[in-house]
């Protein structure tokens, strides 16, 4: 029987020892980081808190979640912010591009020398005319816990070229999260 | 792993919420008029003057036997200079409690292949989206609720409106007997 989101968060905080994280308030969660300097290679929510909304949405703690708070990451999508104010963006379909990456969380890669390549989710594409540059990912996520920094590295390409190209880029990281939830009066 | 109608259930006996009420699925929503350049919306606390169109409630809370689950969030914007596809910022609050925290639904806007959901992308519009959650949200009776968007651009002129619509499982009022 496969398990489902909730389960491999409490499972993977059991194990860690974070025993309080089943009693705080469950959601649904993404964060973002966006680096407006065109780049071949990109170091992503690494020093996010010293950048604002729009160009992030991680706030002032930055590359880490903050105590029992924690994100099942589900989905990796990678955007190309338009300008240097990072207000507009694109999808990677945009420019041909796809992305190669590694999700690092802690002193652990989790993700390695993967490639988001454009428009390989069409299996499940029903959205328009845009190919897509969102990879799911396999079984359940892989768990973000709360105070321990993560970062992507993260290197476009042309999708047909294969070439490394300099662009801007952004990646999101989307899933089930939770958010602190006092459970006693303070 | 509780399904929505399970885990609205679990919640309402937790708060002592014991009517059984009549199961429904509920559609809420909100509308705010814009002033120009406003970058900030806030959804669900002012009701006056506001018409049925723009909004089905009254007061920003549920009735006493009235509960639901958000299970998607649908966001329109009518505006001719601003669009919901670039960079936002929704928060959801329940009671003092964030239950959705800083949250950027505009990946879900227009055909750009990066939606976090495929089913609810399903067309090219940069001023209407609709978002499913991955965990159910439960909104107890009688607790106070409020939305907050921020939007990055400041294009937003002067008469936009902006609506946030929430969408899901729901219970409301069923005496069970003959009044």
């Amino acid at each position: 029987m496969g398990m489902s989101a909730q389960d491999k968060m409490i499972t993977v905080a059991n194990r860690l020892g974070l025993t309080s994280l089943k009693d705080m308030q469950g959601t649904t969660r993404m964060v973002y980081d966006s680096n407006t300097t065109a780049a071949l290679t990109h170091t992503l929510f690494k020093g996010a808190s010293q950048r604002a909304f729009p160009l992030t949405n991680v706030g002032a703690n930055g590359n880490q979640f903050q105590v029992d708070e924690a994100l099942l990451v589900e989905k990796i999508g990678f955007f190309i912010p338009s300008a240097a104010d990072g207000i507009a963006y694109t999808g990677i379909a945009a420019a041909g591009r796809s992305i190669k990456f590694d999700l690092v969380i802690g002193n652990k890669t989790v993700i390695k020398d993967a490639t988001c390549e454009l428009g390989g989710e069409q299996a499940f594409f029903n959205d328009g005319a845009s190919a897509s540059g969102v990879i799911d990912l396999e079984g359940v996520g892989i768990l973000i816990p709360p105070q321990v920094e993560y970062y992507v590295v993260a290197k476009p390409f042309s999708t047909a070229l294969r070439v490394g190209t300099s662009d801007r880029l952004g990646c999101y990281l989307f899933g089930t999260g939770a958010l602190l939830n006092f459970n006693t009066t303070i | 792993m509780a399904n929505q109608v399970q885990k609205l259930a679990y919640v309402d006996s937790k708060l002592g919420v014991s009517l059984p009420g009549q199961q429904t699925t509920r559609v809420i929503y909100d509308s705010v008029n814009a002033t120009a350049g406003q970058q900030f919306f806030e959804f669900f606390t002012n009701f006056a003057g506001k018409t049925e169109f723009q909004t089905n409630l009254t007061t920003n809370k549920l009735d006493s036997a009235e509960s639901m689950v958000i299970k998607s969030i649908q966001i329109i914007m009518n505006s001719a200079t601003s669009n919901l596809a670039d960079h936002l910022n929704l928060n959801i609050t329940v009671g003092n409690q964030v239950v959705v925290k800083d949250f950027d639904p505009s990946f879900n806007a227009t055909n750009r292949g990066v939606a976090f959901d495929r089913l609810h992308s399903g067309f090219n519009d940069g001023t209407n989206l609709e978002l499913r959650l991955l965990t159910d949200i439960v909104i107890p009776p009688q607790v106070n609720f409020k939305a907050t968007l921020q939007v990055s651009n400041a294009l937003v002129a002067v008469n936009d409106d902006i609506t946030i619509i929430f969408k899901g499982y729901g219970r409301i009022f069923s005496a069970g007997a003959s009044f």
